[in-house]
């Protein structure tokens, strides 16, 4: 359906006609914001137009924020996310398929998943800090759970969702367990539990900023915190545009990594 | 004290500042509107001002209800005032500072409180901590933007410690004494009731704020009111420091009494808000309008509050908080005493 959808409104909008109504827009925005700016329309310190931002970001090149250069705010934020997204992924999809592929295991976890995955992560940082300390452990904590929740989710929801007249095909032709679960499971699984990934992972890089709210010194998250606590809304809004294009390049990496090892995936018979 | 007494006591407190607002307005001729109502954010921890929320004085003067909005940090109150929320606060002289450098329309009124001992550096008995150097190579937590990190970084400074030697961990008070439980850190740089908890539980006091006055930096908490709305009500803020100064003298001539009445108000121990009360420092209206304070208008240019607010600016220049281009050439036209002036002359 979706297909039939994108090419009747697409209709007559090749890529490069689509990039430039899409530059177009964007350039539009930034113009009217620009204007409000110069033209007083908003007071700057509300919203600093675009070109107080871009003569932060070259402050902050050139001097770094609070004594750290900005690539290392980068670095460490992406690094604290990505050790968590990894940790995350290496037990949540395990897990994950065994909840969905055993109905006694599912039954056991079920219940602690469920209350968990919607539970607000915001309102676990007073415990952190008891529970963790305030080293690095209270940071990778609260980015894991509210990932790992997530990604096991969406894995036992794709293992479940796997066409049960293809397992019973394969077991007919003689497949054992394990090839069942190698050849028919992990293939018809793996797209879903992509998509899981993905959206996991964007759960994952807003709670940087709950994760970074805790006796950080550094880090993207921390440097919008510390920044508004001083009305430095231009900083505020340079790292509100970082941690919107880094988090972009996260999905982009996933859609990167979905196309070379499920090329299958969306082409379903 | 007996309830009765204080019954009393209250009840001729409101009669005396039912009859001088009486006088207050029989000598203004030209009556000014009255707001709907008066918004004051408050920390919520224990201050002379919270007598007036206790006996509604503020109220009473104004002829309109206050909002008392609460606070954690003096970052929030930059915020509340962006957003046109809060009319009149108290808060620290460094988040003041920062909102004034980035041209929030704010201006400092008054300076009720010089910080003396109430906001100290508290050190862990067991890691031997016992005087400011014995903190190189430790843990020490303070409250970002807060009036106990600048003195933290001045202490730092004046002290000639190596900074680099040290481990500063900016946390939240409430956050400070988890941390401190789970021996996360070894010292800590804030306010009561949170240093009293500290000292009950194996810790000292090893630095307090009153010993940086002698380098020459004062730090103190101010009152500051939304430009827009001192503008348009200009006698009730005359109105309000007339009233501060009743709390004030109320409180001098019976400081226990009075902190007895702020613990049962705010539910918390008499001998905590008796330490934080008794570690603060109050200049009378009078004494702030001299060159040692904000000064009469014409001192203010060269008056100890337009230079440590200098100071203090230029220090989270150096710390990287603030843009030095966003420094004003001088803090004193942020500083008006024209409302103080009123409010002593009667």
């Amino acid at each position: 359906m979706t297909a039939q959808a994108s090419r009747n409104t697409g209709a007559g909008m090749g890529p490069a006609r689509r990039a430039a109504v899409s530059t177009a827009a964007v350039a539009l925005v930034l113009g009217v914001w620009q204007l409000s700016g110069t033209l007083r329309w908003i007071d700057p310190l509300l919203l600093p137009p675009p070109s107080e931002i871009f003569q932060t970001t070259v402050e902050i090149l050139a001097d770094g924020y609070r004594q750290v250069s900005l690539w290392q705010h980068i670095l460490v934020s992406v690094l604290r996310a990505t050790v968590a997204f990894a940790a995350a992924i290496a037990a949540g999809i395990p897990l994950g398929l065994a909840m969905g592929l055993s109905q006694p295991v599912s039954a056991v976890l079920e219940p602690f998943v469920q209350f968990l995955r919607p539970l607000p992560k915001i309102a676990l940082i007073p415990l952190t800090v008891v529970w963790f300390g305030i080293d690095e452990g209270s940071k990778f904590f609260l980015i894991f759970i509210s990932c790992f929740l997530s990604v096991v989710v969406s894995a036992a929801a794709a293992a479940v969702g796997v066409n049960k007249n293809r397992l019973r095909a394969a077991q007919t032709l003689g497949a054992n367990r394990y090839q069942l679960f190698t050849r028919v499971v992990l293939p018809n699984a793996l797209p879903e539990i992509f998509t899981g990934v993905r959206l996991s992972i964007g759960i994952g890089w807003t709670s940087l900023i709950a994760a970074e709210m805790v006796a950080a010194n550094s880090g993207l998250g921390w440097m919008v915190i510390n920044a508004g606590t001083y009305l430095r809304t231009d900083v505020v809004m340079l790292g509100i545009l970082l941690l919107g294009i880094i988090g972009y390049l996260f999905d982009l990496a996933l859609v990167l990594l979905q196309r070379a090892f499920v090329p299958w995936a969306g082409r379903d018979a | 004290m007996t309830s009765h007494n204080l019954f009393k006591k209250l009840a001729a407190a409101a009669a005396l500042i039912v009859t001088t607002l009486g006088a207050g307005v029989a000598n203004i001729a030209h009556a000014e509107d009255v707001p709907q109502e008066v918004r004051f954010a408050w920390a919520g921890g224990p201050r002379v001002w919270i007598l007036g929320k206790i006996d509604k004085s503020f109220d009473k003067s104004f002829g309109a209800p206050v909002k008392w909005i609460p606070f954690a940090t003096g970052a929030d109150v930059l915020s509340l005032f962006a957003a046109k929320e809060i009319d009149i606060a108290r808060f620290g002289s460094s988040p003041a500072v920062a909102g004034i450098s980035r041209k929030l329309p704010i201006e400092i009124i008054s300076v009720p409180e010089v910080i003396a001992t109430s906001e100290r550096l508290i050190g862990r008995k067991s890691k031997n901590i016992n005087s400011i150097k014995d903190i190189e190579g430790k843990t020490v937590a303070y409250p970002p933007n807060s009036t106990a990190q600048y003195a933290l970084e001045l202490a730092i400074k004046v002290n000639r410690l190596d900074k680099s030697k040290i481990r500063l961990v900016p946390l939240k008070p409430a956050d400070q004494v988890a941390a401190w439980k789970r021996g996360d850190i070894d010292a800590a740089y804030v306010w009561g009731p949170f240093t009293q908890q500290f000292e009950a539980d194996g810790g000292h006091e090893i630095f307090v704020t009153k010993q940086l006055q002698k380098d020459g930096y004062l730090v103190y908490n101010n009152f500051v009111v939304r430009k827009e709305f001192a503008e348009k009500y200009p006698q009730l803020v005359v109105k309000f420091l007339r009233t501060y100064q009743e709390k004030v003298d109320q409180y001098k001539k019976d400081p226990d009494g009075s902190a007895q009445l702020i613990a049962k108000h705010l539910d918390i121990p008499f001998e905590t808000a008796r330490s934080v009360l008794t570690g603060l420092e109050y200049p009378s209206s009078t004494e702030q309008l001299t060159p040692a304070y904000l000064g009469n208008g014409v001192t203010t240019p060269t008056s100890g509050i337009a230079k440590a607010a200098k100071d203090t600016a230029n220090f989270l220049v150096e710390i990287g908080d603030l843009r030095k281009s966003d420094v004003p050439e001088s803090f004193a036209p942020a500083i008006n005493t024209s409302y103080l002036k009123q409010a002593v002359a009667k």
